[in-house]
């Protein structure tokens, strides 16, 4: 429970994304903050997890791209 | 279904309360209104900082003149997280979330307390340069806009410009504690499209114990009854070990009685952080059997309750 990993993906500005994970004895993860590529590397160690994949989106027609 | 009447709007408040999408003129001026709406309210907000009082703690302190209140906040927004995130409701991510630093509330279990506890942690808050980043996002898939914290309330001089900044049709996302003064809520009137809003305690005894808050649970329905009737609204309640018959009981009683059919958003994912060392209860996940009973007591209810 007391594991707390910080992941960071820098940009070439050197702006970084960060998602924090905590990893719970019963093998439990909590995520915080998680960013697309975090979803994305966590739906590949477990693609069985539905909770995962929800987060894992494609959107090919964003709703603020609204039709004229 | 939502039961709460609402009240009168203010004067400026059609700009988004009755959006009209036929055409991209009409698309345009929308804009233009929301827009102009914004920029003067930012205007005024930030006059109103000579005597805050955003938060229902009510100081009343002149932050223009460098005075601080319970929130600790200066009269300048920082940030202290930008990016987009799928972790939110799956109806609104991916969203760009600008997190703000600060806060008028004092939870032990904060996730992110060092920054909300801190209004001068993070960088110096831009609302021009994070609005162009914000579109960078939408044009890289984020489907939503958020603003959060710490608590943003305390920043609205600086929300409302960076509101003013950002393009019409984006769904926005306030992300609030729900303890907003009534003077708050008529500035953000018309101006997010979901609140997306707390409600952490079910009594005013564990708000004082844990957050030192007073008089929590009136303010926090007095917020939600109003978001309700102006906006699209989400309530999410972080289910916390050893708090579920103190706290999600009567919640989940409150929101069926008074807001029934909203949106709740039951969060599991507790995690012991920051400060919980204060209270031995918190300092474990939530437990499976929580859970549970949790889901349960909200199914008996009828509660709306989305992922």
């Amino acid at each position: 429970m007391k594991r707390r990993r910080t992941t960071k993906n820098c940009e070439p500005s050197g702006r970084c994304l960060m998602s924090e994970l905590l990893i719970l004895p019963d093998g439990r993860l909590l995520v915080h903050n998680m960013t697309p590529v975090f979803a994305r590397l966590l739906s590949r160690l477990n693609p069985e997890s539905e909770e995962i994949m929800s987060r894992v989106t494609r959107h090919p027609s964003p709703p603020h791209e609204l039709p004229d | 279904m939502i039961c709460a009447v609402p009240k009168e709007r203010s004067a400026d408040s059609h700009v988004r309360a009755h959006p009209v999408f036929e055409s991209g003129n009409s698309r345009t001026r929308r804009s233009v209104l929301r827009a102009a709406v914004s920029r003067e309210r930012a205007r005024a907000a930030r006059a109103m900082l000579a005597d805050c009082r955003f938060c229902a703690h009510d100081c009343g302190v002149n932050r223009l003149a460098g005075k601080r209140g319970l929130c600790h906040a200066g009269a300048e927004a920082r940030f202290f997280s930008a990016q987009t995130e799928v972790s939110d409701e799956l109806e609104l991510i991916p969203t760009f979330a600008v997190a703000l630093s600060g806060c008028d509330l004092r939870c032990d279990f904060c996730i992110t307390g060092a920054a909300s506890w801190n209004p001068r942690a993070g960088a110096g808050f831009d609302a021009g340069a994070m609005a162009a980043k914000a579109r960078d996002a939408l044009r890289n898939g984020a489907r939503s806009i958020m603003v959060l914290g710490g608590e943003p309330t305390i920043h609205l001089p600086a929300v409302l410009e960076f509101v003013s900044l950002l393009p019409e049709t984006v769904r926005l996302v306030w992300k609030t504690n729900a303890h907003a003064s009534a003077q708050a809520r008529e500035l953000l009137d018309g101006m997010f499209d979901v609140w997306l809003a707390d409600f952490k305690f079910g009594n005013d005894a564990c708000a004082q114990r844990l957050a030192k808050v007073p008089d929590y649970v009136r303010v926090t329905a007095e917020n939600l009854r109003w978001a309700s009737a102006h906006s699209e609204l989400i309530v999410r309640h972080l289910l916390m070990p050893g708090h579920v018959e103190c706290c999600w009981a009567p919640v989940a009683e409150w929101l069926a009685g008074n807001l029934p059919g909203v949106k709740v958003n039951l969060r599991s994912g507790f995690w012991p952080a920051w400060r919980v060392a204060r209270h031995a209860e918190l300092q474990r996940p939530v437990a499976t059997l929580e859970n549970d009973r949790a889901i349960d007591l909200a199914q008996q209810l009828g509660l709306n309750l989305i992922p």
